[in-house]
């Protein structure tokens, strides 16, 4: 420099100094560096100019083993900063890798779970821990995840080393689990038929009372040929047509439509008399989208068989209430036609009366069954047999069983008869005798009952009977009632009558009949 | 990228040349972030320069090592070359003031 003729002053030179030395220690510090692995890349001059070259070393597969591993995986400072995340955390969170680094790791973590980095940061852990945290994503949704957290020292400087696993599937597939589990416990317990099907209508879930009704394991089979029924018409009715088969309820329920309280009827052969209250609606999922239908049974026969016997019932009674006030009204009318005095009328009344109630009696005790022929004769004549003494009536013949319906004409008719005995006949003197004999003829294509009523050694009977209400009780109702004929002669030693009647059951009185005895049996046990 | 962090013009005009993503790189990154919001906050304006997408800019500044933090102002110009990780070296390359730990009396 002094070749050049300058002359330097002594600062001049001092700066001069520092300039040429400038170099010196930041190539000093360049080798520090390297020689530190502070820098991991380094400018190159090549034939177009600059290069940068990587100093790839022996951690390199390592980092890229890092970087692609299927876990989520960072180093955090001593403060919380994220110095390194790997790809698979961005994934996970949303965040960039490249703007994740320089991050804190309290970003990632929901609130109470940051307090919990806070400490393992104070607190390096020993050994590496396990926590299940919800971290956040850039959008600010969260999601589970199992951190492994282990202590590290970067640079002579601690850190920590994390590896985060989302769990968010598992956690789904744990939440399915659970309400699998809570589905069957339903499923086992319930006392109803629960039916579960998928879009195709086949069953996938089946309650334990559903596989009863089925006969066997439902699942796998279609829900129209496991439970085929039809939904009944309701209301006062209680018609049999049926709205909808097995098939559109399906459909209807798959459509998205509930069902409430359809009454429906069994089509399947072991449940053939089978009602069932049915209610159902589709089966949605997390979307609101159809993806099956549930269905449920409640079996209502029996509650449906006592509506239909109580219906029968309340009918039948009317009906006899209705029949038995005309029947008391006529015999008050004619009898208090055909009495001389009122005291006459009191005991005949009051006597047939009694013949009305003790056909009641005899029918009630058999509930409305049929009635032995046998048992109401020896009922309307048990009180004219004098007990101790020789037998002086006799009855006999087959085994009868009489129509209800005849029940109480047929009681009114033998009090008449057996009244007018007692007061005119063969059984108002002590050497009088009666005799009631019996049989079953065929008669019109049926069956008859010809029941003779025959005194003997009575009073002469042209003195001892009236041509009153009596007889033409006897004649009406056998001829009427029991749709029969009486053949009255009164001989010299008292009546000789013949009843005859057929003992052909009305069908409708029987089903009828049949039906409440069924329910007052039910009723009884 | 660039990161002002005041309102004015900066105290501190800091250039970072990294090498994509390096891991000193990203280090560096985030090493220098942490310190300037502890000890330069509202005071800085950090330009961070991907060589890997332009290697011709080394030369700016003289580039050999990655990565290099260049300290533009205060005047007179400094570097510091590595990961940032020690934060008293880098104090003390870009003659910052340190900024005592809250509640620390110093």
């Amino acid at each position: 420099m002094a070749a050049e003729g300058c002359v330097l002053s002594d600062h001049d030179a001092d700066d001069e100094l520092a300039r040429l030395t400038q170099p010196l220690p930041d190539a000093e510090e360049t080798v520090r560096a390297i020689y530190h692995g502070a820098v991991d890349a380094v400018v190159v001059q090549g034939p177009r100019g600059p290069q940068i070259v990587t100093l790839k070393g022996s951690e390199e597969p390592y980092r890229i083993l890092v970087d692609r591993m299927t876990e989520g995986a960072l180093t955090v400072g001593q403060d919380g900063t994220i110095l390194f995340a790997n790809r698979r955390l961005a994934q996970m969170t949303g965040h960039p890798a490249e703007d994740s680094a320089g991050r804190n790791l309290g970003d990632f973590l929901a609130e109470p779970f940051a307090d919990l980095m806070r400490h393992w940061l104070e607190f390096p852990p020993d050994r590496a821990v396990r926590h299940e945290v919800m971290m956040c994503r850039a959008d600010g949704s969260q999601f589970p995840a199992l951190l492994w957290v282990g202590a590290i020292v970067l640079d002579q400087l601690p850190a920590l080393l994390i590896t985060a696993t989302d769990l968010t599937a598992q956690k789904q597939s744990e939440q399915i689990a659970a309400a699998e589990r809570f589905v069957r416990s339903i499923l086992e317990q319930a006392s109803d038929a629960i039916i579960v099907c998928d879009r195709s209508g086949r069953i996938t879930h089946a309650s334990w009372a559903a596989q009863e009704l089925v006969g066997r394991t439902p699942i796998g089979l279609r829900f129209v040929e496991a439970l085929p029924l039809s939904g009944m018409e309701t209301g006062a009715e209680r018609a049999v047509t049926p709205v909808l088969d097995a098939g559109a309820i399906v459909h209807h329920l798959l459509a998205g439509q509930s069902m409430r309280n359809i009454e429906v009827r069994a089509l399947w052969s072991w449940r053939a008399d089978g009602f069932f209250l049915l209610n159902g609606g589709p089966l949605l999922d997390s979307h609101n989208l159809t993806i099956g239908c549930i269905v449920t049974l409640t079996d209502i026969t029996e509650r449906r068989r006592a509506e239909e016997k109580q219906t029968i019932l309340v009918a039948e009674l009317n009906h006899r209430v209705k029949n038995i006030l005309a029947i008391v009204r006529a015999v008050a009318a004619q009898t208090l036609v055909r009495s001389l005095s009122l005291s006459a009328f009191k005991e005949a009344f009051d006597g047939r009366l009694k013949a009305l109630s003790l056909a009641h009696d005899i029918l009630t005790s058999i509930r409305w069954g049929r009635v032995e022929l046998d048992t109401l004769v020896d009922q309307s004549l048990a009180p004219y047999r004098a007990p101790g003494s020789a037998p002086r009536i006799v009855s006999e013949g087959p085994k009868v069983l009489l129509p209800t319906r005849a029940v109480v004409p047929l009681s009114m008719v033998l009090h008449e008869l057996a009244t007018n005995a007692a007061k005119y006949g063969a059984l108002s003197v002590d050497c009088g005798s009666l005799e009631v004999r019996w049989g079953v003829v065929e008669r019109n294509n049926g069956r008859w009952v010809e029941l003779r009523w025959i005194e003997r050694n009575g009073p002469p009977a042209a003195t001892n009977i009236r041509e009153g209400f009596g007889t033409k009780l006897i004649r009406r109702s056998v001829s009427y009632d029991l749709d029969g004929q009486a053949d009255l002669l009164f001989a010299a030693d008292g009546l000789k009558g013949t009843l005859a009647f057929p003992i052909l059951e009305d069908p409708a009185t029987s089903s009828a009949i049949a039906t409440a005895r069924r329910g007052a049996s039910a009723g009884a046990e | 990228m660039t990161t002002t962090e005041n309102t004015g013009a900066p105290d501190y005009n800091l250039r970072l040349y990294v090498a994509g993503q390096t891991p000193k790189s990203v280090a560096a990154i985030a090493n220098l972030k942490k310190l300037c919001e502890r000890h330069l906050a509202g005071r800085y304006n950090v330009q961070v320069i991907d060589l890997m997408k332009d290697p011709a800019l080394a030369q700016r500044d003289q580039i050999i090592a990655i990565p290099t933090l260049i300290r533009q102002l205060p005047e007179p110009m400094k570097r510091v070359i590595g990961d940032l990780s020690n934060s008293d070296r880098v104090l003390v390359g870009l003659d910052i003031e340190p900024v005592a730990a809250p509640g620390i009396d110093t």
